[in-house]
């Protein structure tokens, strides 16, 4: 298999093909570039999955490819640094690739069905940027270095920005496209001074490798080394925090989620890639790559857990009152990042890439699923408009309810084992550890709310009775949008099978394939695995009784939690005439419904705040700055205004100043030359 | 002979526009243009210079004719270039010509003056970059005030005259200050010297110093004439608080003299300072080097938080200028390979990014006679193509990765927040925040003023622009892309000629 990662460079290289193609001949061509984009995300998950079963033959690639820039590194190293474009193809970005590119390809069937057939305008510039979008994260995730990684981050965001503001033509787009962009950017300047700040200390940015800053980092920790005047410890977690900055921002976790649910004014297949594959999976999925240097910090891993463990509660309690589908969907995408930063935080990083996964394939579902539905009702997105769809789109139906039992974690859909297996790796770390001990209630509690929405929202769309003449007369949608649904119903289905931890535990049968295959059991780069990374984490874990109990027990909780979450939406929202029940919230009701008001500070900061800063710095400069300068010339003109008056323009005056002057200096010269 | 035939055809070339009937003018001068452009875009290929031009490195093209006897000291026709102004030059003509076919459609008035003096600007900007005898360079440095002065007070806006007349008073003046201190350094070098050639000046400076002038001490001296002269070029650059003339001046210049102010007049300042203040003054800039961060960060931030506040287009983009500029400032101080190479690339990215900028506002313009963002919305609808260069070039100012900016920006924060002068991580960090505050501002001026439902408020009928029009916007883009993915092709001819200044001419 080694002649297959010679291909490696073609999986991106596909989709920035589509994306030049779609862009300059997209008019004239049949479908208006969807044809374009779809061979070409046909061929990365093609040539994805050839990677894959390299990988599965023990083989992995890690190759400099281009070298961007070299010169001399200043700072703790002073030697020679290289900034270069490489691929590592490992067990983890062999698998996020099949997910990227399997997500990407069936986002764009769908859109012939979504896009195409509404007889949308600008369908060029939409695949264009589809696939500018496919191309920026492929490329992201094999990235071999961290600026690599950085810079197709970025170029993430801004094909978001594209995509989100697709119909630029409201009001409402742009803005939010541009809230998406601005959020994020707040955090990727966080991240950026943390990949200077890594190259300055260690003089490389490469993810593998003996020479990679993280084995650099591991050295310095070792040695006891002073890194810019900090314990090279706190170094490491001060620079981690740092690339922390452009995760929380990516993947919308608290404070940076308020860009999100803003991101709905996009196309809802636009939303779909977004949520489940791109922009937000890679804010996630570079702490999974580098969790090597997050395992050096106890005091990162912590921070990670609890961020995680608390946007995953306080997002699903803004879920629960959402009238638009989109927007639920919207705030469960925010929390279930959470749990994946809540198990990567706490050391279970098999358990955060199993979710990622699985919440990959049904948020792509789901959002595909709620795509249908905006077809099916006349692009209606009010929830309390629809009701009564199951019987009349069957398809529609049981699909997006396949991926409604993942999302609530219901057994024994994929979501709940990568759930579960979260939340049991949190609990036990937590019985050591208060504060992860926190991030696991938090999480438990979740459940329950998540439970709640997620069932409130399928009732409430499609049970009862049509509370709209679009949910009686619903438009019928095509095999486009069947079959990607089709598809990702199954996985949503079976994906768990990849890692049934706890069965495995219980009854003692080797299947945890993904834990295999991430710990290195077939192809590996040395210290990218799962128990390279067990070796350098410092949490110590604890059980209740025994390890089957504790087992039982987290899983039996999160469980519960569920089916009481999903439960008590049957009781409230599946009934012929449902009602909001809203007042039932008290006076929370408002700070829900206002997310809490984190929008409003945010937005003060911007208009509020930096706005007003900016035009008392404008009002400064023009008064006292440019003041000043147009004073001095003032001063001059005024003085020489004075000395101008000698010049009256009359001819015997200058006649007389000569004869005055002449006269001068001949007493002058008389006096002084000895005339006299 | 390369340089001088560069100078020659644009010199001549001027003279035979302005004598050419208006009607043809604009055609004329841009193929006249494209000679020095092809013989720059050669001189690149051909190039087999290496060091620095002041610190006894291989001049490529070099040419050196005693002209003139001072007194004890002599001036020559003295001209090369190393790997700092190489890129600089090539900047220069290519960004000439560009400017020249986005004129077709605005000037239509005495269309063969306006032609000529950007061919006469060319000549002397290329001189500035080349020339390395003091006397000769503050010739074309003095020179190039002159047809900018006219541009703006000609073919400018409403308070054309208000704003030209500051741009030339205020930069004169900081050039007469910059000239008494560098004449007095001369002196104050003593025997040591006999020509205005600066790679000797430069020599003398690093090997001893000045020995002294009027009763002050050598290292006094020394330190006078560095600040002096960082306080005369910074009017050009300029930085905060010397930058009030800059938005002025482009307000009110046409777009292709804002393509060209921005584009390279401004380069001319940092460009001095880079070959006299950091190349001559290691001590100084050791010394001084915690002041001068700060004047780069408080020319990132505070100008890009005026450029917050504005509401004409251009406006916008002058202040963004003063931001990135600050970069500029802040690679030189940072005093490694990295900030000063970084510095220098930023000159060259920031010239055709601002030059795209300026060319897209223009375009608006010329179909909207609004640049105000509050009276216009929705543009996207009517100019597709033109919004979608903007766009792209608003990204490239945003620093978005495989373009320019931000190969330049990522090179200075790299170099100066490992630089040995103190706090410079902190430095660094705080002036990181410009690509906040640039993306803030961008995307809030895209959002109101091209996207949105479309509406105008002036009575011009919007239709797409011409093909002369938005050609020169994609040779931008596609250089600015170039530069992107591939900065080496001018970086490590940067940093060979960066190397000697970082170790004091020894190498």
């Amino acid at each position: 298999m080694e002649g297959a990662f010679s291909y490696a460079p073609a999986i991106a290289a596909f989709p920035l093909a589509a994306f030049v193609v779609a862009l300059t001949f997209g008019k004239w061509m049949p479908r208006k570039g969807a044809i374009a984009g779809i061979a070409a995300t046909a061929g990365s998950l093609l040539f994805s999955l050839w990677m894959l079963a390299a990988v599965a033959s023990g083989e992995v690639y890690h190759e400099t490819l281009y070298e961007w820039t070299a010169g001399e590194a200043a700072g703790e190293v002073g030697d020679g640094i290289e900034f270069t474009f490489g691929i590592l193809i490992d067990p983890l970005s062999a698998l996020m690739l099949v997910i990227v590119s399997l997500v990407a390809f069936l986002v764009h069937i769908f859109s012939l069905g979504y896009m195409n057939a509404e007889g949308e305008t600008g369908l060029p510039r939409y695949y264009a940027g589809l696939g500018l979008f496919t191309f920026s994260m492929l490329a992201f995730v094999y990235a071999d270095n961290l600026l690599m990684a950085f810079m197709f981050f970025e170029l993430v965001g801004l094909c978001s920005y594209l995509l989100i503001g697709f119909w630029f033509r409201t009001r409402s787009a742009p803005s939010a496209a541009k809230k998406a962009f601005l959020v994020t950017r707040f955090g990727d300047y966080f991240f950026l001074i943390g990949v200077v700040a890594i190259a300055a200390t260690f003089g490389t940015v490469a993810f593998a490798g003996d020479d990679s800053f993280v084995a650099a980092a591991e050295t310095a920790i070792a040695d006891g080394d002073t890194l810019f005047g900090f314990d090279a410890q706190t170094w490491v977690t001060i620079t981690g925090l740092l690339v922390l900055g452009g995760v929380l921002g990516k993947s919308a976790q608290f404070p940076f989620h308020t860009w999100l649910p803003d991101a709905m004014e996009g196309p809802t297949t636009v939303s779909a890639l977004i949520h489940a594959a791109t922009m937000v999976a890679a804010g996630v999925y570079l702490v999974a790559r580098m969790f090597g240097y997050y395992a050096l910090s106890p005091t990162a891993l912590a921070i990670i857990a609890f961020v995680g463990g608390f946007t995953a509660l306080f997002a699903a309690t803004m879920g629960v009152v959402k009238d638009d589908i989109k927007q639920v969907l919207a705030y469960s995408t925010i929390s279930q990042y959470g749990y994946m930063m809540l198990g990567l935080g706490v050391g279970g990083y098999v358990a955060g890439v199993f979710h990622l996964m699985n919440h990959a394939f049904f948020k792509a579902l789901l959002f595909l699923g709620a795509g249908a539905v905006i077809i099916l009702m006349h692009h209606e997105q009010d929830m309390w408009k629809m009701g009564g769809l199951k019987e009349k789109a069957p398809v529609t139906y049981y699909t997006f309810l396949a991926g409604a039992l993942a999302l609530a974690g219901i057994i024994p859909f994929s979501g709940f084992w990568s759930k579960d297996e979260i939340l049991y790796d949190a609990l036990i770390v937590g019985l050591n550890e208060p504060v992860i001990m926190a991030a696991y209630a938090m999480g438990l509690v979740a459940v329950f709310f998540t439970g709640f929405y997620t069932f409130r929202m399928v009732f409430l769309t499609f049970h009862g009775e049509p509370r709209s003449e679009a949910a009686e007369d619903p438009h019928p949608v095509g095999w486009a949008v069947k079959v990607p649904l089709l598809t990702l119903g199954v996985l949503a289905l079976v994906a768990g099978v990849a890692n049934l931890a706890p069965v495995a535990k219980i009854l003692g049968v080797d299947i945890v394939f993904l834990e295999h295959w991430l710990d290195g059991e077939y192809g590996a780069v040395e210290g990218l695995t799962y128990s390279a990374y067990g070796e350098l984490l410092a949490y110590e874990t604890g059980v209740i009784g025994s390890e089957q109990l504790t087992i039982l027990v987290a899983a039996g909780l999160s469980l519960l939690l569920a089916f009481s979450g999903a439960g008590l939406a049957w009781k409230l929202y599946n009934v012929p005439e449902p009602v909001a029940h809203k007042e039932r919230l008290g006076s929370a009701r408002r700070t829900i419904e206002n997310n809490y008001y984190q929008d409003e500070y945010q937005v003060w900061l911007a208009r509020g705040f930096t706005l007003p800063l900016s035009r008392a710095a404008d009002r400064f400069d023009q008064t006292v700055i440019d003041g000043s300068v147009n004073g001095i010339s003032t001063a001059s003109l005024f003085g020489s205004s004075w000395v101008k008056r000698l010049q009256t323009g009359i001819v015997t005056n200058y006649a007389a100043l000569i004869v005055a002057g002449f006269i001068a200096l001949l007493v002058f010269l008389g006096v002084y030359g000895g005339w006299f | 002979m390369m340089i001088e035939a560069l100078i020659a055809v644009a010199l001549i070339g001027a003279l035979v526009t302005f004598m050419a009937p208006n009607r043809i003018a604009g055609k004329l001068a841009f193929a006249i243009s494209l000679v020095p452009a092809a013989l720059s875009i050669w001189m690149f290929t051909a190039f087999d210079g290496s060091g620095n031009a002041l610190l006894d490195g291989t001049l490529a093209f070099e040419s050196h004719l005693e002209w003139i006897q001072l007194g004890e000291y002599s001036i020559s026709w003295f001209v090369g270039v190393d790997g700092i102004s190489l890129p600089l030059v090539v900047l220069t003509t290519i960004l000439t010509s560009l400017a020249i076919m986005s004129s077709w459609t605005p000037i239509d008035d005495r269309e063969s003056q306006f032609y000529g003096l950007i061919l006469f600007i060319e000549a002397n900007l290329i001189g500035v970059f080349t020339a390395l005898d003091f006397f000769l360079w503050f010739i074309f440095w003095e020179a190039v005030l002159i047809p900018m002065y006219l541009l703006i007070g000609i073919w400018g806006g409403p308070r054309r005259k208000y704003a030209a007349i500051k741009f030339f008073v205020y930069t004169n003046v900081a050039s007469l200050v910059m000239f008494g201190a560098f004449i007095a350094l001369i002196f104050g070098l003593g025997d040591g010297v006999t020509s205005f050639a600066l790679p000797e000046i430069a020599n003398a400076m690093l090997n001893g110093g000045p020995e002294g002038l009027f009763g002050l001490e050598g290292t006094t001296l020394a330190s006078v004439v560095f600040i002096a002269m960082f306080l005369g070029f910074a009017v050009k650059v300029p930085v905060v608080p010397f930058h009030t003339w800059l938005p002025d001046a482009h307000v009110q210049a046409p777009t292709p003299a804002s393509v060209l102010l921005a584009g390279v007049l401004l380069k001319m300042g940092t460009y001095a300072l880079l070959r006299f203040n950091f190349t001559m003054f290691p001590d100084q800039v050791e010394a001084y080097a915690v002041p001068i961060a700060a004047i780069a960060v408080i020319s990132v931030i505070y100008g890009a938080m005026l450029a917050l506040a504005q509401t004409d287009l251009k406006r916008i983009v002058a202040y963004s200028s003063v931001s990135s500029m600050g970069y500029v400032i802040l690679g030189l101080v940072a005093y490694t390979q990295f900030g000063v190479g970084g510095a220098t690339f930023q000159m060259v990215s920031h010239g055709l990014i601002s030059g795209l900028m300026f060319m897209a506002v223009g375009v608006i313009y010329n179909a909207t006679h609004t640049r105000l963002v509050t009276d216009m919305s929705g543009m996207a609808d009517r100019m597709p193509v033109a919004v979608g260069i903007l766009v792209a070039g608003a990204f490239g100012y945003m620093g978005l990765p495989l373009m320019s900016g931000f190969a330049a920006e990522y090179f200075i924060f790299f170099g100066a927040f490992g630089a040995d002068f103190p706090y410079a991580p902190l430095f660094t960090s705080l002036a990181m925040f410009g690509i906040v505050i640039v993306a803030g501002y961008l995307l809030f001026a895209l959002q109101r003023a091209v996207f949105g439902p479309y509406e105008l408020e002036t009575d011009y009928e919007v239709s797409r622009a011409p093909l002369h029009d938005i050609a020169p916007m994609f040779v931008l883009l596609g250089l600015i892309i170039a530069l992107g993915v591939a900065p080496d092709l001018i970086f490590q001819m940067i940093t060979d000629a960066v190397d000697p200044i970082l170790s004091g001419g020894d190498l």
